[in-house]
């Protein structure tokens, strides 16, 4: 039977009422987004790693073949290991130096502001521009400062220039520029930590030390844990300063995954490599976010 | 149908067909050039290419828009593949035309090049670099090579005169070492692919372009002991310190300080350095003193000029005037247009044109650009011309020559292992049809 106007009527108004309730319209927009600049791309670049593309041609079907060549080249085992070396430095010397300068910013009550605000000056600096003033006013050996010490007699090398200091050469780089960041956020975290734990472990006696190790970073756990897993995930994402200051080189010795991806793509034009090497890359943040998830449950639990 | 339906539909066809002819011919065309331009450089592109065209075309008029260099190739080819993009196809060279070609975006010239006699105009060996499958589908924009920049106070100083022969190169290149000199002054700090100008300069001056010529057709294997002694030589000249120690740091700026400072002699580069060049001995009041490379070895002719063509002009496929871009290329081919962007901007619009003269470049340009390029159109159209890798070789074989001629250098990897990877990339790209055709000998 088909529905009178009025019935129709009814109805429309009814799915109106219930899109109103439902929280689908709040949805909507940030999921359109989502499906249109992150699942679609995501899901063709996982089909295009089975594919074989230039760029402009029809692509192919190949199978497994993609990957075939990526792991039969050694590059990518090359650049395997120094995402997982960068990994390494990034949840280490940062994380520290951010706990150290956060719990002193939280002990000195004078000139907390003006280091915070010097503390998080690198972040702000466009990553090109901090990368060249690094490249050519610090390491360049002609208009640097390793060039200006060899007028004194110091005969440094350019770190960038050589296979066994270049990836951390633009590692420090990186690290200068985002170190402040996790300073600030552990900071603020600090600042959280109830008032009476401090003043109670500090009547007790306890060193800044003893007072970091068993009252703030405790307290800061979830935050730490967070950032770590934002870690890794950004480590294995590492693009910006490899590619402006070496470009993975000398001899491919700071090469990482994203750069060899960039260089499958854009310079070999072979997309299908390039995309099995971003679904490498993925895998490890897939890794990152199951943990992070978990966490997250377990402490939801509690 | 009555006689008068049939005379409306027909005279309403006839309006229809001729508006779409009007539409056909008239309205703008565009031109993405892709390589990036101080706004220096645009001014000049919009007085010497745009005004002149404009004026003499005002029904077609050129737009013209400067992308970033660096990125501005891969969007043009973007916007290509996806059926959109300019009138007028600008890339950086045939290996990247040759996709667009495959792939159906290209309009053949061969129609537009007998009708402005463009072959008449545009070096032969030069224009053939544009042909696929007998038509041609792009010209040839930027003409290059690789020469021998010195510094003549330097070399005059000591009574020497630009190398010819491998002795002589090595004669000077020890007595330079000798007095604390850098032989060639070159880095790759600011442009990573610069290492394939070694790699170019070496298999063409050593193996030779007859070699190279056999292997680009597949007829010889990049591990042919004439390529494995060509790279060992440059092995052994980086291994020496002829390269200096700051190979990997110096930018293109330094590089052409250091040279014309006289702290070093010599320095293997390509003619698109030459501002840059003459920038710095203008700084430091020393002579500039520009030859052909040495021949590394017997047989190998003197001099040779390794062919380069640094970018290419197409027209769109999808173009909406196909025509007017044609009529566009008229113009940029012309002894006109030569003129005016030669006096302003030396060097990146240095077009292969067969009407290039000495005497009448001088009046624009320097004596020693004038003699450069003149020597090198001389050269080309004698058939005395090598290959630049960067328009020859296949994508994929030219990255790898670029970054694995690293590691032969720092001593990871030997000369056998890195032409046999060489020679393993460029038989799949040869055998999927991505090597740009070889400028015939």
């Amino acid at each position: 039977m088909r529905p009178t106007q009025s019935g129709a009527l009814g109805v429309l108004s009814g799915w109106i009422t219930r899109l109103r309730d439902s929280p689908v319209p709040f949805l909507l927009p940030a999921l359109a987004i989502n499906v249109a600049i992150i699942l679609i791309p995501g899901l063709l670049t996982i089909a295009m790693a089975f594919f074989e593309w230039d760029g402009a041609s029809t692509p192919g079907f190949v199978g497994l073949d993609n990957f075939r060549t990526i792991f039969a080249d050694p590059v990518f085992f090359s650049a395997l290991f120094n995402n997982i070396k960068w990994t390494a430095i990034f949840l280490t010397i940062p994380i520290a130096m951010g706990l150290g300068a956060g719990s002193l910013l939280l002990v000195a009550k004078r000139g907390r502001t003006f280091f915070q605000v010097v503390y998080f000056l690198p972040v702000i600096i466009a990553t090109v521009v901090v990368a060249r003033v690094w490249q050519g006013m610090i390491y360049n050996p002609e208009s640097g400062i390793v060039g200006w010490l060899k007028l004194y007699g110091i005969n440094l090398a350019d770190p960038l220039t050589h296979p066994p200091t270049a990836l951390y050469a633009v590692a420090s780089v990186d690290l200068w520029h985002w170190w402040g960041f996790l300073a600030v956020i552990f900071f603020a975290a600090f600042r959280q930590v109830d008032a009476a734990q401090i003043e109670a472990a500090v009547i007790d006696g306890a060193s800044f030390f003893q007072l970091l190790r068993y009252v703030l970073i405790p307290a800061i756990r979830p935050t730490i844990t967070l950032m770590m897993i934002m870690t890794i995930i950004w480590s294995f994402l590492a693009f910006d300063f490899v590619y402006v200051l070496t470009q993975g080189g000398p001899a491919y010795a700071s090469e990482v995954l994203s750069t060899l991806s960039y260089r499958y793509a854009f310079y070999n034009y072979t997309m299908g490599p390039a995309a099995a090497v971003a679904l490498v890359i993925s895998f490890f943040g897939l890794i990152a976010t199951f943990f992070y998830v978990r966490i997250q449950q377990r402490e939801g639990n509690q | 149908m009555n006689n008068l339906g049939l005379t409306v539909r027909v005279s309403v066809l006839t309006a229809a067909a001729t508006l779409s002819t009007i539409a056909r011919a008239d309205g703008p065309i565009t031109l993405w050039y892709q390589r990036g331009g101080n706004p220096d450089q645009q001014r000049i592109m919009q007085k010497d290419l745009v005004e002149p065209f404009n004026a003499a075309h005002p029904t077609t008029p050129l737009t013209l828009d400067v992308l970033a260099g660096g990125s501005g190739d891969k969007k043009i080819r973007m916007a290509v593949i996806s059926g959109k993009g300019p009138d007028i196809v600008m890339t950086p060279g045939p290996s990247t035309t040759l996709a667009l070609v495959q792939s159906d975006h290209l309009l053949p010239l061969d129609d537009y090049i007998k009708k402005y006699n463009l072959d008449k105009r545009i070096l032969t060996p030069v224009l053939r670099t544009g042909e696929y499958h007998g038509h041609n589908y792009a010209l040839p924009r930027t003409f290059e090579t690789m020469v021998l920049y010195y510094n003549k106070t330097l070399f005059d100083k000591n009574g020497w005169a630009p190398p010819k022969t491998m002795t002589e190169l090595n004669t000077i290149a020890e007595a330079l070492v000798t007095k604390g000199i850098i032989p060639f002054s070159v880095g790759n700090g600011d442009w990573r692919a610069a290492n394939e100008w070694h790699v170019s300069v070496i298999l063409n001056h050593y193996a030779g372009p007859e070699n190279i010529y056999k292997a680009l057709k597949g007829e010889m294997p990049w591990t042919d002991p004439v390529f494995a002694q060509a790279i060992d030589v440059l092995k052994d000249w980086y291994q020496k310190g002829w390269f200096g120690k700051n190979y990997f740091s110096l930018t293109g700026d330094q590089q052409a300080l250091l040279l014309a400072k006289g702290e070093a002699g010599m320095a293997p580069n390509g003619t698109f350095s030459f501002d840059n060049m003459v920038a710095a001995f203008k700084q430091t009041g020393q002579e500039l003193g520009v030859a052909s490379f040495p021949s590394l070895r017997e047989g190998v002719p003197y001099p040779l000029y390794s062919i380069g063509t640094g970018s290419t002009m197409s027209i769109n496929k999808n173009s909406a005037n196909p025509d007017a871009a044609a009529a566009f290329l008229d113009y940029l081919y012309s002894d006109d247009f030569y003129d005016r962007i030669s006096k302003d901007w030396p060097g990146d619009w240095n077009l292969p044109l067969t009407s290039i003269d000495e005497a009448k470049l001088t009046k624009n340009v320097s004596p020693i650009f004038a003699k450069t390029f003149t020597a090198f159109s001389n050269a080309v159209a004698q058939g005395n011309y090598g290959y630049t890798t960067w328009t020859f070789w296949p994508p994929a074989t030219e990255d790898y020559l670029i970054h694995g001629i690293e590691q032969v250098w720092l001593g990871q990897i030997s000369t056998a292992d890195y032409l046999k990877k060489m020679q393993e990339i460029f038989a799949k790209e040869l055998a999927d049809g991505k090597v740009p055709p070889p400028a015939p000998r």
